[in-house]
C-alpha cells in the first residue's frame, strides 16, 4: 500500500506550521511559569483571591458544573454587596480533571504562583487528600464540600487538618438519622452493593454498626470495580439473598449501569432501593421510569421547601438558567465561600489564622438548607439530613423528590483524629 | 440450587451475547482486513449518543438505533477514507491513529452533546418471568439479536460472493488482487461494515447503560481479548468463545471471589490465553 | 556487527550525526536547568522536577518504543508502582539503613523484575506489537484496580502520602529534602543520569540490536540474536527507569493514588512520546514537559478545546510528523531525520 505522500510544499508548510507551534508552545510554558500571574487591576484595594479547584474536565465532569456553579454564584453575591472587609473575591479556577496527580500540580500552583489566599473545591477524597500536605506544608485552608467518609487520623493531613474544613455530610449524617425509620417501614435486611473504595466501604461499616444497634441483619455486600458494564451477578445475589432494603453506594456511571438494569428486570418493584449517592445530577441522569421509588438520603435538595432555599434557587437559575441543576456539593460550595467571607469579617484577619478562628463554631442561617454550623471540634459542618424519596413520573427538578422525613440538624459523630480540637 | 444453577447459566449466555455484540465490530474489522480500530470505543459511544439524541428528538427507537448505526457507519467510512485507508500495512500506525480517533471524537462528543449525563429509555422494560430464571426482557432481545447478528454475518461470509471474496482477501490479498477483486474498495467495506456495528452494538446497549462520553472504553479492552482469545479471523466462532471467556466466565469467578478478582482473573487469564495460543482458542482454518 | 545491509549502516551513520547534535542541545538545557533555581525561585522551581520525572517516564518509553520498537500503553503502572514502593518503605523505615536508599534500590529492582517477568512470559512466545499493547493497556487496568482494592497495603482510593525523602550521609548527618531547591538538585542529577546513561546505550551495540529489532525483527533473528532477550532487556531497563521516576514523583508530591497507575495517565505519555519526537530521547523529554505545563495553563482556560487540541495535534503528528517536534527542529537545522 502507498504510504502518504505529500508535495515539498505542503511537508515545508507542516514544518513551518510545526515549529511555530512548537515556537508558541515553549512561549506560552515558558511565560507561564515564570510570570507570577497577570498584573491585576488594583481597584480601591487588592481583590482576596480564591483558588477554586474543580472537575471541569475527566471522569467526572458531570459534577463539576454544580461544584463550581455554587461557589461562583455566592462570590457574586458577597461581591455585590461590597465584598469583604471591602474588598472583592476573586476566584482562580483550576481544572482537576478529576485525578489527585493534577490536583497537586494546581493546588501548588494556586498558593504558590496565583498567591491566593485560601482553596476551595477538589470534589473527591482522592483529590482532597492530594491537596492534603500541600495546604499543610503552605499553611492554607481548603473548603472541601462533597459528602465522604468522615475523617480518620489515617488519611492526615488529607483529613484532620486543621486547615481543611468539611461543608458536606459524613455518614453519620447521611445514614445514621434514617436508619430507623427505614427499617420500620421496610424491614431489617440489608443487601450493600457498592463501588470498591474507601467511601462506601466506611459507609457500610458505620451503617452496620447502626443496624445492628437496631437488630438488623446484613444478607449481602458486594463491591463492584469501576466501570462495571454489567451487573447479572450482582441482580443474581441481590434476588438470592431476600433482602428488604438495597443499600446503594455505587458511583459515576457504575450507578446508572446498575439501577437501570435493576430495574430492566423489574426488581425495583420487590425491593427498596436506598441511596447515597445519587442525587439531582444522576437522577437527571437515570430519568423518571429508572429513578422513581428510591430513597435518597441528603443534606440538600433542590425540592426541599424552606425560605432560604426558594430564595437560592431564584439566585441561581436567574445566573444559570433554569435548566440548571444544583445538588449538595454545589450548596456546600456556595455555604462554604459565604462562611469562609464571615469568618474574615468576623476576625477581621485576611490570613489563615483570621480565616480558621472565624470559621470554628461559625453558624450560618442563610444556608439553602436551612441553619448550618461549622463544628470547630474538628472542622465538620453541623447539617440537615433530608430523607427524599423519587416521585413517580417526576418531569424536572422541580418535582423530582418528594420529602419523606427531615432533621433540622444532625450532630454528627466525633471525627476519629488524634488529637482533638484540630 | 437448581434454580441458582440456571440463573448463572442464563446470566452467562446474556453476557456473553452482549460481550459477542460489542465484540463483533471490532472481530469484523481486526480479524478480517487487520486494523488494530482502538476507536472502537468511540464508535459505540458515538452511536449510544446518536441513538439518544434521536430518541429524545421523538423517533422511535427501532429506526433511532437504525440511524444511529448508519452514522456511525458514515463516520467510519469517512475515517476510512482519509486515513485509514493508507496504512492498511501498517500496523501501529493505525493503533495509534484509531487511537487519536477516540481522542478527538471523546472531545467532540463533549462539546457537541454536553457532559450531563444522558439516558436511553429503556423501549422494554419488565423481565420474562420463567419462574425458575427471570429474565430481563430488554437484555434478551438485545442478546437474541446478536446471536441473529452473528448468523446473518456467518451466511454472508460463507455462503455469499461477496463474503468468499472476503475471506479470499484475508487469506492472500496479493492473489485476490491478482483475480480482479478490487482489494481497496473490499476492505473499505469491511471497514464501514465494522464501523456499522460497533455503532450499532453501541445503539442497542444504550439503555442498558449510562450514556457518558467514554461507556464504549469500557468494551474496548474486553473487545480486543474477546477477539485475540477467541482468534483473529474466526469472526463468529471466536467471537462467541471469546465472549464467553472474557463476559460470560466473569460470572461464574464472582460467584466464589469478589468481583475486583473476578476481573483480574478473567484479565490475566486472557493473558495467559493469549501467551499460550497467540492464534486463539480455536484452531485457525 | 559486520554483516549489515548498507542502508541500516548509511542510517546509523546519520543517526550518529544526529545524536550528536542532540547531545549537543541536550547539553545546554541541562545546564539552563542547573542554573534556573539561581535565578528565580517559588513555583516554578516546585514544579519543574515534577515535570522532568513526566520527562523520565517518557524517556523509559521512548527507548521501548522509539528505539526498541515496542509501544506500551501500560508504562503508567510502573510510574505508580514506584510511587507505592517509596511510601511504603517510607512507612516500614528498617530502621539501620536510610529507608530512601532501600525505596529507590528496591523502586529499580521492582520495575525491572515486573517488566522482565512479564516480557520475558510473553516475548519468548513470541507475543510482540499489537497483541503486547493491549496486554499492556490490560496490566494497567489490572494495577489500577489492584491498588484501589487492596487500601489495607496501598490506601486504597484514597491514596497514600509519602513524606519527602532524607539522604543520609555516613550516621549522623541526614537531610531531608524538603525544600523546593533541595529536591531539584536531587531530581535533575537523576534525570542527567537517566538520560545519560539511555543515550550511551543507544550507541552500543545493544542499542542497535534494539533498532534492527524496530526495523526488521525476522531479519535480526535470523542474524543470529536472541530478540526475545534484547526486548525483554530493554522492557526491563524501561520498566526500573518508569520506576525510578515514579518513586521520586511520590516523595515530591507527596500523595500517590490509584488512577497515577490508570489507562490515562499511561496513553498521555504515549501523546507526550509522539508529539516530543518517540526517536529523540531529548524530545520526548522535553515533550513531555512542554506538553503537562501547557496543559495545566491552557485547562484553566479552554478545558475542552485544549484537549481536543492536543488530540488533533497528535494525529497530525503520526500523519506528517512521525518524528514528532524533534524531527520538525532537525529540518529547521536542515538535517535529515531518520526515515521512519
Amino acid at each position: 500500500m502507498n504510504n502518504v505522500k505529500m508535495s515539498y510544499h505542503q511537508h515545508s508548510m507542516n514544518r513551518r506550521s510545526a515549529l511555530r507551534t512548537m515556537a508558541i508552545g515553549a512561549g506560552v510554558a515558558g511565560a507561564s511559569l515564570s510570570m507570577p500571574g497577570v498584573l491585576r487591576f488594583a481597584g480601591a484595594e487588592a481583590p482576596i483571591k480564591v483558588g477554586l479547584i474543580s472537575p471541569l474536565t475527566g471522569a467526572w465532569t458531570v459534577y463539576g458544573k454544580a461544584h463550581s456553579a455554587g461557589f461562583e454564584l455566592a462570590v457574586d453575591e458577597i461581591n455585590a454587596a461590597g465584598g469583604v472587609l471591602g474588598r472583592k473575591i476573586e476566584i482562580i479556577v483550576g481544572d482537576s480533571k478529576t485525578e489527585p496527580r493534577i490536583v497537586v500540580e494546581q493546588a501548588n500552583r494556586l498558593i504558590r504562583q496565583e498567591g491566593v489566599d485560601f482553596l476551595a473545591g477538589t470534589f473527591s477524597s482522592a483529590e482532597r487528600n492530594a491537596a492534603g500536605p500541600v495546604v499543610a506544608s503552605a499553611n492554607k485552608v481548603l473548603l472541601y464540600p462533597t459528602f465522604y467518609e468522615g475523617q480518620e487520623q489515617k488519611y492526615y493531613p488529607g483529613v484532620c487538618n486543621k486547615n481543611i474544613f468539611m461543608f458536606g455530610p459524613e455518614p453519620t449524617q447521611q445514614v445514621w438519622p434514617h436508619m430507623e425509620y427505614m427499617t420500620k417501614q421496610f424491614g431489617k435486611k440489608f443487601f450493600m452493593i457498592g463501588s470498591d473504595y474507601v467511601w462506601p466501604r466506611v459507609t457500610n461499616e458505620f451503617t452496620k454498626e447502626k443496624l445492628k444497634e437496631l437488630g438488623g441483619e446484613v444478607v449481602g455486600e458486594v463491591y463492584i470495580p469501576f466501570n462495571t458494564p454489567q451487573y447479572e451477578s450482582a441482580l443474581r445475589q441481590i434476588r438470592d439473598a431476600k433482602p428488604n432494603i438495597i443499600f446503594h453506594t455505587l458511583t459515576g456511571s457504575d450507578t446508572v449501569n446498575f439501577r437501570k438494569q435493576f430495574v430492566a428486570a423489574g426488581m425495583n418493584k420487590e425491593f427498596a432501593l436506598w441511596t447515597v449517592d445519587d442525587e439531582e445530577v444522576v437522577t437527571t441522569g437515570l430519568g423518571p421510569d429508572v429513578s422513581a421509588g428510591a430513597f435518597v438520603s441528603f443534606d440538600y435538595f433542590m425540592s426541599i421547601k424552606n425560605p432560604n432555599n426558594e430564595a437560592f434557587l431564584n439566585r441561581f437559575r436567574a445566573k444559570f438558567g433554569k435548566n440548571a441543576l444544583m445538588n449538595t456539593v454545589g450548596v456546600a460550595m456556595y455555604n462554604a465561600a459565604h462562611m469562609a467571607a464571615l469568618a474574615i469579617t468576623k476576625t477581621g484577619k485576611v490570613t489563615t489564622e483570621g480565616l480558621r478562628d472565624g470559621l470554628k463554631d461559625l453558624e450560618y442561617d442563610k444556608a439553602p438548607q436551612g441553619e448550618v454550623k461549622m463544628r470547630g471540634l474538628d472542622n465538620q459542618m453541623v447539617l440537615p439530613s433530608y430523607l427524599m424519596k423519587v416521585r413517580q413520573g417526576w418531569t424536572g427538578v422541580g418535582d423530582m423528590f418528594e420529602e419523606v422525613r427531615h432533621l433540622d440538624s444532625v450532630t454528627p459523630a466525633d471525627a476519629r483524629c488524634k488529637s482533638l480540637p484540630l | 440450587m437448581m434454580s441458582t444453577t440456571l440463573s448463572v447459566l442464563a446470566d452467562s449466555t446474556l453476557i456473553t451475547f452482549v460481550f459477542a455484540l460489542a465484540a463483533i465490530g471490532l472481530a469484523v474489522v481486526f480479524g478480517l482486513v487487520g486494523v488494530i480500530n482502538m476507536g472502537h470505543g468511540a464508535m459505540l459511544t458515538l452511536g449510544a449518543y446518536f441513538t439518544w439524541y434521536a430518541t429524545t428528538s421523538g423517533v422511535p427507537f427501532v429506526p433511532a438505533v437504525l440511524a444511529s448505526a448508519t452514522s456511525v457507519a458514515v463516520v467510519g467510512l469517512v475515517l476510512e477514507h482519509f486515513l485509514i485507508r493508507h496504512f492498511y500495512d501498517r500496523p501501529f500506525e493505525t493503533l495509534l491513529l484509531t487511537w487519536g480517533f477516540f481522542l478527538i471524537t471523546t472531545e467532540l462528543i463533549k462539546i457537541v452533546f454536553g457532559t450531563d449525563l444522558r439516558t436511553v429509555t429503556n423501549p422494554l422494560p419488565g423481565a420474562f418471568d420463567l419462574s425458575v430464571v427471570t429474565l430481563p426482557a430488554y437484555e434478551t432481545i438485545v442478546a437474541a439479536i446478536s446471536l441473529g447478528i452473528l448468523l446473518v454475518l456467518a451466511l454472508v461470509l460463507f455462503k455469499t460472493s461477496t463474503g468468499i471474496k472476503i475471506r479470499a482477501l484475508v487469506q492472500n490479498p496479493e492473489v485476490a488482487s491478482l483475480l480482479g477483486l478490487n482489494v481497496g474498495l473490499a476492505y473499505k467495506n469491511v471497514f464501514v461494515l465494522g464501523s456499522f456495528l460497533a455503532g450499532l452494538a453501541g445503539a442497542l446497549i444504550s439503555p442498558m447503560l449510562s450514556v457518558d462520553p467514554y461507556i464504549g472504553n469500557i468494551y474496548l479492552v474486553r473487545s480486543f481479548f474477546v477477539v485475540i482469545v477467541g482468534g483473529i479471523g474466526q469472526v463468529l466462532g471466536g467471537t462467541l468463545v471469546g465472549s464467553f471467556i472474557i463476559g460470560g466466565s466473569e460470572t461464574f469467578f464472582a460467584l466464589f471471589a469478589g468481583q475486583v478478582l473476578a476481573q483480574t482473573i478473567v484479565f490475566v487469564l486472557a493473558i495467559v490465553v493469549l501467551r499460550f495460543r497467540p492464534s486463539g482458542v480455536l484452531r485457525p482454518r | 556487527m559486520t554483516r549489515k545491509a548498507s542502508s541500516v549502516s548509511a542510517e546509523t551513520v546519520r543517526g550518529q550525526i544526529l545524536l550528536r547534535t542532540e547531545t549537543g542541545l541536550a547539553v545546554l538545557v541541562f545546564i539552563a536547568l542547573a542554573v534556573l533555581p539561581l535565578l528565580i525561585s517559588g513555583y516554578t522551581i516546585y514544579i519543574v522536577p515534577q515535570y522532568l520525572l513526566y520527562g523520565v517516564l517518557a524517556m523509559s518509553l521512548s527507548l521501548l518504543w522509539g528505539f526498541a520498537g515496542i509501544l506500551s500503553f501500560g508504562q503508567a503502572a510502573f510510574f505508580a508502582l514506584g510511587a507505592y514502593v517509596i511510601g511504603l518503605a517510607e512507612q516500614a523505615d528498617p530502621g539501620l539503613v536510610n529507608p530512601t536508599y532501600v525505596a529507590l534500590l528496591a523502586s529499580l529492582l521492582l520495575g525491572a523484575s515486573v517488566a522482565a517477568f512479564t516480557g520475558y512470559f510473553l516475548f519468548s512466545a513470541g507475543v510482540r506489537d499489537v497483541y503486547f499493547v493491549l496486554v499492556t493497556l490490560a496490566l494497567s487496568i489490572i494495577v489500577e484496580q489492584v491498588t484501589i482494592s487492596q487500601s489495607q497495603i496501598t490506601g486504597g482510593y484514597n491514596g497514600m502520602f509519602v513524606p519527602r525523602i532524607s539522604l543520609s550521609f555516613g550516621t549522623e548527618t541526614a537531610v531531608v529534602l524538603s525544600s523546593d531547591t533541595a529536591i531539584y538538585y536531587f531530581v535533575l542529577p537523576v534525570v542527567i543520569g537517566v538520560y545519560a546513561l539511555l543515550s550511551w546505550l543507544i550507541r552500543r551495540p545493544f542499542g542497535k540490536v534494539l533498532v534492527g529489532i524496530r526495523e526488521n525483527e525476522d531479519r535480526v533473528l535470523s542474524l543470529g540474536f536472541n530478540t526475545s532477550f534484547y526486548k525483554t532487556a530493554a522492557f526491563s531497563l524501561s520498566g526500573a527507569v518508569a520506576c525510578l521516576a515514579g518513586a521520586l514523583y511520590g516523595t515530591h508530591a507527596g500523595f500517590v493514588s490509584p488512577s497515577l497507575a490508570g489507562v490515562s495517565f499511561s496513553t498521555q505519555v504515549v501523546v507526550w512520546v509522539a508529539i516530543g519526537g518517540r526517536e529523540s530521547l531529548l524530545g520526548s523529554l522535553l515533550g513531555a514537559v512542554v506538553v503537562s505545563a501547557l496543559s495545566t495553563y491552557l485547562s484553566a482556560i479552554i478545558p475542552d478545546y485544549w484537549q481536543l487540541a492536543l488530540g488533533v495535534v497528535f494525529v497530525a503528528v503520526l500523519i506528517a510528523f512521525k518524528g514528532g517536534a524533534a524531527s520538525a527542529f532537525d529540518y529547521a537545522f536542515g538535517r535529515r531525520f531518520r526515515r521512519d
